[in-house]
């Protein structure tokens, strides 16, 4: 018999941040959380089935650029833009733009470009709750 | 303006009506534009911590604010964030303001174990000689001493103070200045005599009924069914009615029946149900006369942080089949007739009241007048709601009329900017306890107050 296989061999634990009110459609964000959401009861329902595999991202795109990454936990650390939690990167980065703060524009390209990744849009989160 | 007018014409009450009953046409709505969007709530979201709006505070003030400590102590001071301090040269630094108190209800204190406290009952003001004040930008923080009212300032202003740092790590202030008067809007008022009646706290629902007879006459004096021709055609120059919160008493916000079983209290309606019906019924007699405008406050139904969105229509059906009946939110802003007014219910200036030694109503609206932030006391210690993008509680353009509602006494006064502002600040008195409104006039931007008394079994005269 194969060894054992748990459930986060085929599902990475994903933390998301505080919880957004369900069923808003309204932002691109709420949406992403929308989707995560039912992503991941199909996930809890359909446990042997092979079709949904791997990540809970669609599986149509392709890894991220880590150097991209990189640059947007950069723009997060950064402190003259503000606190970086509780919105969405594109949000601190027209903040920014309106407080006259001049943010880097490939930030915000990138930020548009990758605007249904999860791990693009939403902010830096570490370890725990994103609160 | 009754009493110059009406004296003439006062034998028209010992005399019988005229042949032909005169009317008085109510000096028609020529401009009115609702400029409070920045205080409408769309969608509101929770989940976001408070430092987004310390942060925009701080970003939105900090260029203006650098502009006045750059005109007030010289062109080529050296403006300093905190990390870059060093002992001993003088500079100057834009930060927000914290004061450490000890008497500041805090909840962490009480649930703490350790401590076994009562929780404290709540004072009328929480200061203490002890209190410190503490500068923060957005990397650090540092204690003031020196030229600097400790008492008298609050957590949350914006400020430039000008000194240096000490070898003790505190900074000595010589001089400080805050973002002063916004720039002036253009005056577009009107060319003849025009009124705006200012009422606060008719606090509807309380257990003692006084207030109702004042508050009856208030509303038949400005629907013109008060007095000779003389009182009448005053009457009819008033354009406008703001209320300025709580309609509703404070009586109404009791919450026995939530500690009662359920079984008792199933039958029991809410205190505020009947004072509601009743505001509307007062509501209904004024709109079908004047356009009103009502505000929300402290003790009435709608949500407790600022900015406090407008009562819902559903709670006043008769008034609100009208469409003079305007419910706005608190804080208003509005262009009325070329006066840009702007006022609060009074939560903004009492928070204010509670945590600086500044015992004056109307010393505290013009102080949050010259900070140029209408309410620097949230969310620190008055609710808020966490706004993210913007602070718009910041003043960018300074009001004609500025008012707060539910002060204990009326005052008012005309404060001259020096680029040419010219701001009328009101404080408009509790009516249930004072039983006063103000009348501003538009024309000359000047308040007198109105008093509508009934004479007690127990008073003199």
């Amino acid at each position: 018999m194969e060894q054992p296989r748990r459930i986060t061999d085929s599902f990475p634990r994903r933390r998301r941040g505080p919880g957004r009110p369900p069923g808003r459609l309204k932002d691109k964000k709420d949406k992403k959380e929308k989707d995560k959401v039912q992503v991941k009861k199909v996930q809890v329902k359909k446990v042997q089935v092979k079709k949904v595999r791997d990540c809970p991202r669609a599986p149509s795109q392709p890894p991220l650029d880590p150097a991209l990454l990189e640059m947007l936990r950069r723009f997060d650390l950064s402190w003259e833009y503000g606190p970086c939690t509780g919105i969405t990167r594109l949000q601190r980065w027209e903040r920014a733009q309106e407080l006259g703060l001049s943010p880097p524009g490939p930030i915000r390209d990138a930020l548009l470009e990758h605007g249904d990744n999860p791990d693009v849009t939403y902010r830096w989160v570490w370890g725990g709750t994103g609160g | 303006m009754f009493s110059e007018q009406a004296a003439p014409t006062a034998q028209g009450l010992l005399s019988p009506p005229s042949a032909k009953p005169p009317t008085f046409p109510r000096v028609p709505v020529s401009g009115y534009s609702d400029c409070s969007q920045p205080f409408q709530l769309g969608e509101r979201s929770f989940s976001r911590q408070y430092a987004h709006i310390y942060a925009v505070r701080l970003a939105g003030m900090r260029p203006g604010l650098e502009q006045r400590a750059r005109s007030r102590w010289g062109n080529d001071i050296a403006l300093r964030k905190l990390s870059e301090l060093q002992a001993g040269e003088k500079c100057c630094v834009v930060g927000t303001l914290f004061k450490d108190m000890q008497l500041q209800p805090s909840i962490l204190q009480e649930i703490s174990e350790e401590h076994n406290l009562v929780p404290q009952p709540p004072l009328p003001k929480y200061i203490q000689p002890s209190d410190e004040l503490i500068l923060e930008d957005e990397l650090q923080r540092i204690k003031l001493e020196g030229a600097i009212d400790v008492q008298k300032l609050v957590t949350g202003t914006i400020l430039a103070v000008y000194g240096s740092e000490q070898d003790d790590g505190k900074f000595l202030v010589e001089d400080h200045c805050f973002a002063g008067l916004p720039p002036p809007l253009p005056w577009t008022g009107p060319s003849s005599d025009r009124f705006v009646l200012l009422a606060s706290g008719l606090g509807l629902g309380s257990v003692s009924g006084e207030a109702l007879l004042s508050t009856q006459l208030l509303v038949d004096m400005v629907t013109g069914q008060l007095g000779a021709e003389g009182e009448q055609s005053c009457a009819a120059h008033i354009t406008r009615v703001i209320l300025a919160g709580n309609l509703l008493s404070q009586n109404t916000q009791s919450r026995d029946t939530l500690n009662k079983a359920k079984y008792l209290t199933k039958k029991t309606q809410a205190a505020s149900v009947e004072a509601v019906k009743m505001l509307d019924e007062i509501l209904l007699q004024l709109c079908t006369s004047v356009p009103v405008d009502v505000m929300p406050g402290e003790f009435d139904p709608t949500n407790y942080t600022l900015p406090q969105q407008p009562l819902h229509r559903c709670m006043l059906p008769l008034a609100s089949a009208y469409a003079t009946l305007r419910l706005v939110t608190n804080p208003y802003q509005a262009n009325l007739d070329g006066v840009r007014f702007l006022g609060t219910s009074g939560q903004n200036i009492s928070d204010i009241f509670k945590y600086s030694s500044m015992d004056d109503y109307l010393e505290i609206l013009e102080w949050t007048l010259l900070a140029g932030h209408i309410s620097p006391t949230a969310p620190d210690t008055l609710g808020c709601y966490p706004f993210y993008k913007s602070d718009p509680f910041i003043l960018t353009e300074c009001p004609h009329v500025y008012f707060c509602g539910n002060a204990p006494h009326f005052q008012s006064k005309l404060l001259q900017g020096k680029e040419g502002q010219q701001v009328l600040l009101v404080t408009v008195p509790d009516f249930s306890a004072t039983q006063t409104a103000c009348l501003v006039n538009l024309h000359d931007l000047t308040c007198q107050p109105i008093t509508f008394s009934s004479f007690g079994a127990d008073s003199e005269d």
